[in-house]
């Protein structure tokens, strides 16, 4: 048995059909003179940006220099239209969370795309009288807009970027390798967000630089406890708990904080 | 006796007689003179023009894409100089070159654009479902594409933005770590890498865009585009009163613009 509601779309489609057949318009001429001019601009604006790119500097350089899988100060970008995923990663950068950004939020987004059908099953059409779906795509637009606009300008490093600074760090603090992983925790895990590493990262809150933090020889109990619990050993610490990461996690950091003696 | 033709009879009459051919033997010149008489809402306009300037796009990447892989190199040693050859040397390459670059960006934009048309207009209902879900795999299919494009030239920001992508890939759960190392074709981004970047860039993905842009058109010539939400012409308008439905024992009234003949 067909659902009323069904019964109506079909009702509504047909009589669609019927009023375009009668009243409408044959696509050539007249869509086809509206499709090939906006064609015709399409391309030019292309062609246009080619010269741009070639006879000023306004679109950036032809080409970077040659790849050289050497250098780590390089800080990637992601052809534009990827910053707003990108800048996602400066949003969630704690281990835990940060598959969030770089998987959990765009599988969302692309699934409730393809099922949009479905989930508005309502027939209405008119702008006004769907509320919650203008809102949403405002919402949609702007927070695209916002992320793209910071991706763009953002200064800092983020996460995945410090991640490739981690070879670097291993050449010049001569980091054994029962350090790196602990590296690669400490580049991605926002520590950097308030330190500073051999000229990487936030320098917030007043944090310490870490470059050298192994010199000290506190060890690395005391650094699993401190990184626990900051404000229980040394008072009034503004620095989170990061308990959370789990002992073997901690561990990582700690060895490498202890191998960190300062570049060489 | 037939009367004799004239000189314009007859030249008209040749020039019909390939088309003739090709009809009586596949029917194209018929499925043409369909998709380009078939009628469309009366007033869609300039809205409605996203999703060809999409496709004009698209075929911008396609011809700039074939001539430059005329001459470029995908080999981590060569690439870059034969990037740089094209740039420098080769005729008008420059032009190839910008225009495929920039023409993916807009190709990209237009495509969010054309999509914000449709959803605004609420064209993804009934019976256009389907559509809609088509074009919602176009969008991460073309992505992608810009995606494995992005290292062709490899110079810096294509190498670091790549491996950074790749990491990221590499993040997800389950399938992420196979992901990573079937792209980089290895532990470490290489001469496979770039191999692969290129056959996904060149073959796979075209080919994928291609095909659902095909459904996607046969879709839109079949069910018709939507008239806009706000249409004073009868197609597609809403109307105050419910669609009558059958078997309540409502007589359907004559359809709009039908009026009753004079005698
Ligand atoms: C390669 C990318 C695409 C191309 C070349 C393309 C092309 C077209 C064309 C030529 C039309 C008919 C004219 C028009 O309405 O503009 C159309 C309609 C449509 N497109 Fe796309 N499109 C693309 C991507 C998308 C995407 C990403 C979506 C949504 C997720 C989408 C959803 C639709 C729908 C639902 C219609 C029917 C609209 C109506 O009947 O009013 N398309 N497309």
């Amino acid at each position: 048995m067909t659902s009323r509601r069904l019964e109506e779309r079909r009702i509504a489609f047909q009589r669609y059909k019927d009023d375009v057949k009668r009243e409408g318009k044959p696509f050539y001429p007249y869509a086809m003179f509206h499709d090939t001019v906006m064609s015709l601009v399409v391309v030019s604006v292309i062609v246009g940006l080619a010269f741009v790119w070639h006879y000023t500097d306004l679109l950036g350089p032809s080409l970077a220099a040659k790849a050289d899988p050497g250098t780590t100060s390089f800080v990637p970008r992601p052809d534009w239209y990827f910053y707003f995923l990108f800048y996602l990663l400066r949003i969630f950068k704690w281990p835990n969370s940060v598959i969030l950004g770089t998987v959990g939020i765009p599988t969302i987004l692309l699934i409730v795309l393809i099922a949009m059908p479905f989930i508005d099953l309502r027939a209405e059409r008119r702008l006004l009288r769907r509320p919650i779906a203008i809102v949403a795509a405002v919402l949609v637009a702007l927070s695209m807009g916002v992320l793209t606009y910071k991706g763009a300008t953002a200064k800092e490093p983020l996460g995945a970027e410090l991640r490739a600074a981690v070879p670097g760090w291993v050449k010049q603090e001569k980091l054994p390798s029962n350090a790196v992983p602990g590296a690669n925790l400490f580049a991605t895990s926002g520590c950097l967000n308030c330190h500073t590493y051999l000229g990487s990262g936030g320098s917030q809150l007043g944090a310490p630089n870490l470059s050298a933090e192994g010199a000290k020889n506190k060890g690395i109990t005391f650094q699993i406890s401190h990184l626990k619990c900051p404000s229980c050993v040394n008072k009034g610490s503004p620095m989170p708990s990061f308990a959370d990461f789990g002992e073997a996690n901690l561990r990582k950091l700690a060895t490498f904080l202890e191998a960190s003696k300062g570049p060489k | 006796m037939p009367r004799k033709r004239n000189r314009k009879e007859q030249m008209l009459a040749a020039a019909q007689y390939p088309l003739d051919w090709l009809e009586e033997r596949s029917g194209l010149i018929g499925g043409v003179r369909y998709f380009l008489f078939r009628k469309v809402p009366g007033d869609s306009g300039w809205w409605h023009t996203l999703g060809s300037a999409t496709l004009t796009a698209f075929l911008v990447q396609l011809g700039t894409g074939v001539i430059l892989a005329m001459y470029y190199q995908p080999d981590p040693n060569s690439a870059y100089e034969s990037v740089q050859h094209i740039t420098n040397d080769v005729t008008l390459g420059w032009l190839v070159r910008g225009m495929h670059r920039w023409g993916a960006s807009i190709f990209i934009i237009l495509m969010f654009f054309h999509m914000a048309r449709v959803f605004l207009f609420g064209a993804y209902k009934y019976p256009r479902e389907l559509n809609w879900i088509v074009g919602a795999l176009l969008l991460p299919t073309a992505l992608l594409e810009g995606f494995s494009g992005y290292l062709l030239p490899y110079d810096q920001t294509a190498y670091w933005a790549t491996v950074v992508g790749i990491n990221i890939n590499g993040t997800a759960p389950f399938l992420g770590p196979f992901l990573a190392s079937f792209l980089r074709g290895g532990a470490e981004i290489g001469p496979d890498t770039l191999a692969r970047f290129y056959s996904l860039h060149m073959l796979l993905l075209p080919g994928a865009i291609l095909g659902l842009i095909g459904l996607h058109l046969y879709l839109v010539v079949r069910l018709g585009v939507s008239s806009p939400p706000w249409s004073e012409e009868a197609a597609g308008r809403e109307r105050d009163e419910p669609p009558p439905v059958p078997g309540t024992g409502l007589v359907n009234p004559a359809p709009r613009g039908v009026t009753k003949r004079p005698d």
